[in-house]
């Protein structure tokens, strides 16, 4: 499959289709995931995938959706029917004005990469080794995905973008400690699976008899990983159009206002080098680098065709695949670096915690953004600016923006982070954030 | 297409230990509304097979949906090549239970298709709910929802397996987002996040009433604006039904997973407490605790016919009487546990399940109950609990000389009634639980004080806390068989890639006592 046979695609869908307008969604996905757990691989997979999700507006307001991943003639003329038939079925939507118009696609990198089985099982084997040296027990995952989307509407609109990725991570288990460590990049020569594991080694071998401590507000220094999982809610809930509109977002009524930390810019940056490149949302409408908080300022929200022109705004790019009930979502969103290193944090602080990463966070209440989860594979205690023991776990219970008013330092470099549980963010720095709220403590 | 499926396990060159291969066609069906707009009307079809072949003691696993000879040939090629890969760097071999094939059908009891009901019908339902909702100008978003399912799998082997399932699952809900000032609060009916969901058909939604419920929803929602805040400190609490579903599904399902137990989701959902040596010696919880895995109950949404390694559907005790029994397992677990525990000689009790044809069958929680309670219990609550060897079991000091209630085993009004000071909490709203399955926390949308056993003020923002045995080792009453429902949770997470499952939570109301409560900073 490739981009000439994805538009003739398009086209003999665009045929079939007498709607008012045809919107036309073609992914393509070919992926590989070698997993290990107790030193040793146990799942091994590869799956492929081609499909196409049809929206279609009939009677200038009402809109159906199907999706199929068959593609001969019949299914799809198939597919296209039933769209058009639950449209005609559809209430109109009285906020629904048309779908995008066509505008100029940014050119980014477009170069793939597909790793072979053996290639990323040599790479676990490294983690492994690591592992076993040190009498430990490795699990992970390494992944490579090369994927092709096509987004294209009757009013135009021809998108067209490919990549790849390579995703790496592992916890490693000692007697009752772990350790975290991932990497994710376009290619695996970007990746150093052996660097990966000693980091998660270490991290497991420094977290050993972890001592139990009293929950309570402590200054942490949050490691990119556990900034990220905070920040992934952020992303969810916070400059979101739709949710900013029903006074339902932390941020509502906020537009210019200074709603964090004067330290604090948050930039949507679909180019970044250093992540992956999305020329395009899934609308098939430009993407542009965007700040959306500006030294604790509120500038911008995330904006898809439907909400800006509800709302009179302008569009910025942020459409997800329709039916979209989840509203727009800046998916490049990081915190721009500040100007201490990782270890110039953790010698300021007199009392604290050092968080690897956070586990099971859920959002408590979205209006206030308040947040419960876990620590997990690797907590600490600082004391005069130094690691002094590794502690249990804790549960905390914290509103984002509380902590986004209280960052204390910024690291002075973005790391690069794979997504683990739902997190969209693929830069983050360390952050020291004052007064976080640890409820109670569990058995390790 | 079983025979499409022989045709492609024919094609498996001999040197293979074992292999399946599952063709699956999904078809699902979703409406939203909001505000009185259907947000999204959406159709989908997903059809493919995946090969999952285990050769030299190590698994591959392919899939794809090029169903042409090229396509098929080069799903198997890419299979071989993975266990290829996988043998290189392999410590221990793969082995499974013994099995009998099995050839047969199932089809879930469908009283009216849910794909067959007019689209109209369906729109004009949730509308008027939608509608029905919107009680006050407070009220900012009124939502509704509704799924239909059907998944059809051809499942053969090389034992000589030959199954042919049809499973349909539906489901239909509301919420209310009532907003005033920095304030703002959600209800949901009959559960939060999409409802109730069960392996039924349109009879379902239609039993739910939707529109007669909405009117009292929005007005709770309205009311929590202004309700007290839930106090904090140490209480007894009842939770009702569709609370305590997600609770035995995060505190009790997940922690009795074998796979999790065994370390294999250690690098991302992480592991259990519930360790082997545990197993027939954990005073899980109190006497009147006896939690089953039962893939067997009619309407249940984790009920089908054969798990996807062509194992049958079956009832299993998890907890008895208290004590830890079982857990849900596979084919290969049993296996690596009998070596770690050989007390355990048990086959797989069929719980291994797919969320789709591209995705690598594994332990899924079929449905996983709280059975209900049963005054006849009441006459065995001066029993000390032993284990088989006479001592005290492990985690039974957790119970701090707790007596069963009078009230179990009866109706959720007669434990109000046998409860002086406590909490009633209702609808899930938030839930985490640390990677081994000890510390949780969950909120919920809505809860009453009770005093003096009757229900009083309303309060907005409950949430309560516990380490898992302490917490069920609290449990001193449940309500009986009336009471009970089982929960439908259609969006479980597991595994890497990740897999979305449906599942089951059979619950009736039930009390803790003295659980920690409130202590969310507001």
């Amino acid at each position: 499959m490739n981009k000439s046979k994805l538009k003739s695609i398009a086209e003999q869908i665009f045929s079939s289709s007498h709607a008012q307008q045809t919107e036309i969604i073609l992914s393509v996905s070919n992926n590989s995931l070698t997993r290990f757990a107790n030193n040793q691989i146990h799942q091994n997979v590869a799956w492929k995938n081609l499909g196409v999700s049809i929206r279609v507006v009939v009677e200038k307001n009402k809109i159906g959706v199907a999706s199929t991943n068959s593609f001969d003639e019949a299914s799809l003329k198939q597919t296209v029917a039933r769209a058009i038939e639950l449209a005609k079925l559809q209430q109109p939507d009285p906020y629904f004005q048309s779908l995008p118009s066509p505008h100029i696609i940014p050119t980014v990198d477009q170069s793939t990469y597909s790793a072979t089985e053996e290639e990323l099982a040599a790479g676990v084997n490294e983690i492994i080794s690591a592992a076993q040296a040190k009498n430990l027990t490795a699990s992970g995952a390494y992944s490579n995905d090369t994927y092709q989307l096509a987004i294209a509407n009757s009013l135009g609109v021809w998108a067209y973008h490919k990549g790849s990725s390579c995703n790496l991570s592992t916890i490693v288990l000692g007697k009752d400690s772990s350790g975290f460590a991932s990497d994710v990049a376009k290619n695996t020569s970007e990746i150093n699976p052996a660097e990966v594991g000693n980091i998660a080694v270490q991290k497991t071998l420094e977290s050993a008899h972890p001592q139990n401590i009293d929950p309570g507000e402590y200054d942490v220094i949050f490691e990119p990983q556990a900034a990220s999982e905070m920040m992934a809610f952020f992303q969810w809930y916070g400059p979101n159009a739709r949710i900013y509109h029903e006074q339902a977002s932390p941020l509502s009524g906020k537009m210019g206002k200074q709603v964090f930390g004067k330290n604090i810019t948050l930039i949507d940056d679909p180019f970044h080098p250093d992540i992956f490149p999305m020329p395009f949302d899934y609308e098939g409408q430009p993407k542009k680098k965007m700040t959306i908080v500006e030294k604790g300022i509120l500038k911008n929200i995330a904006y898809d065709s439907y909400y800006a022109k509800r709302y009179d705004a302008q569009n910025t790019g942020h459409a997800l695949p329709a039916p979209n009930t989840l509203g727009p979502i800046p998916l490049h969103m990081y915190i721009a670096p500040g100007d201490k290193t990782r270890n110039e944090m953790i010698a300021s602080v007199k009392r604290g915690l050092l968080v690897t990463r956070l586990w099971y966070v859920r959002v408590l209440n979205a209006k206030m953004l308040n947040i419960t989860g876990m620590t997990r594979d690797g907590t600490f205690l600082i004391e005069n600016g130094k690691i002094v023991k590794p502690v249990k776990n804790l549960r905390f219970n914290q509103s984002i923006p509380e902590a986004l008013n209280n960052v204390v330092a910024i690291e002075s470099k973005l790391t690069r982070l794979a997504s683990f549980e739902g997190e969209l963010v693929g830069l983050m720095p360390t952050l020291h954030i004052r007064g976080w709220h640890f409820t109670s403590g569990t058995l390790f | 297409m079983i025979k499409q499926a022989q045709e492609i396990l024919s094609l498996l060159p001999s040197s293979i230990q074992y292999a399946d291969v599952r063709i699956v066609d999904q078809q699902s069906e979703q409406i939203a509304t909001k505000d009185g707009v259907v947000e999204a009307l959406e159709s989908s079809t997903s059809r493919g097979y995946n090969v999952r072949i285990l050769k030299n003691g190590v698994w591959g696993f392919a899939a794809s949906n090029d169903s042409s000879k090229e396509g098929v040939e080069a799903t198997i090629k890419k299979a071989m090549e993975i266990t290829r890969a996988s043998t290189r760097y392999k410590q221990e071999d793969v082995a499974l239970d013994d099995q009998k094939p099995v050839k047969a059908t199932y089809k879930t009891p469908v009283t009216e298709d849910p794909f067959a009901v007019p689209m109209e019908e369906k729109i004009t339902l949730l509308l008027e709910a939608d509608k029905a909702q919107r009680v006050s100008d407070t009220i900012a978003i009124s939502q509704t929802s509704y799924q239909a399912n059907r998944e059809k799998k051809y499942f053969v082997s090389t034992i000589g397996s030959e199954i042919e399932q049809e499973i349909t699952w539906t489901g239909a809900g509301i919420e209310a987002s009532a907003v005033s000032g920095g304030e703002f609060q959600n209800r949901s009916y009959p559960n939060s996040f999409r409802g109730q969901n069960q392996t039924r058909g349109f009879e379902l939604v239609r039993e739910l009433k939707l529109a007669e419920h909405a009117p009292r929803i929005g007005q709770e929602a309205v009311d929590l604006l202004t309700a007290d805040l839930c106090p904090s400190g140490t209480f007894d609490i009842i939770l009702d039904g569709n609370q305590l579903g997600l609770q035995i599904h995060e505190s009790c399902g997940h922690a009795v997973e074998l796979d999790r137990v065994l370390g294999y989701e250690a690098s991302y959902a992480g592991t259990s407490f519930l360790t082997p040596e545990k197993l027939f010696d954990f005073q899980y919880g109190s006497p009147i605790v006896n939690l089953t895995a039962d893939a067997t109950i009619p309407g249940g949404l984790g009920t089908f016919g054969y798990d996807d390694e062509g194992v049958p559907a079956q009832r299993t005790f998890l907890v008895k009487n208290g004590m830890f029994e079982d857990y849900i397992t596979s084919r290969e677990t049993v296996t690596t546990l009998h070596k770690i525990n050989p007390k355990y000689n048990k086959k797989s009790n069929g719980t291994v399940r797919a969320s789709s044809w591209s995705r690598l069958p594994m332990i899924r929680m079929t449905n996983i109950n709280l059975e209900p309670g049963d005054k006849r219990d009441i006459s065995r609550q001066a029993q000390t609990l032993h284990n088989s060897n006479g001592s005290k079991a492990p985690g039974a000091s957790w119970r701090n000389g707790l007596k069963i209630s009078s009230a179990h085993g009866g109706s959720l009004e007669e434990l109000i009634a046998d409860t002086k000071y406590g909490i009633f909490m209702s609808t899930n709203r938030s839930w985490s639980i640390d990677d081994k399955r000890y510390n949780f926390q969950f909120g919920t949308e809505i809860a009453w004080e009770i005093k003096d056993g009757k229900l009083g003020r309303m309060l907005k923002n409950p949430t309560y806390q516990g380490i898992t045995p302490e917490f069920w080792n609290s449990c001193d009453a449940i309500c009986g068989r009336g009471e009970w429902t089982v929960w439908g949770t259609p969006n479980c997470g597991k595994g890497q890639p990740s897999q979305i499952m449906y599942t089951g939570h059979g619950a009736s109301p039930a009390r803790f006592r003295n659980v920690k409560v409130g202590v969310v900073k507001w």
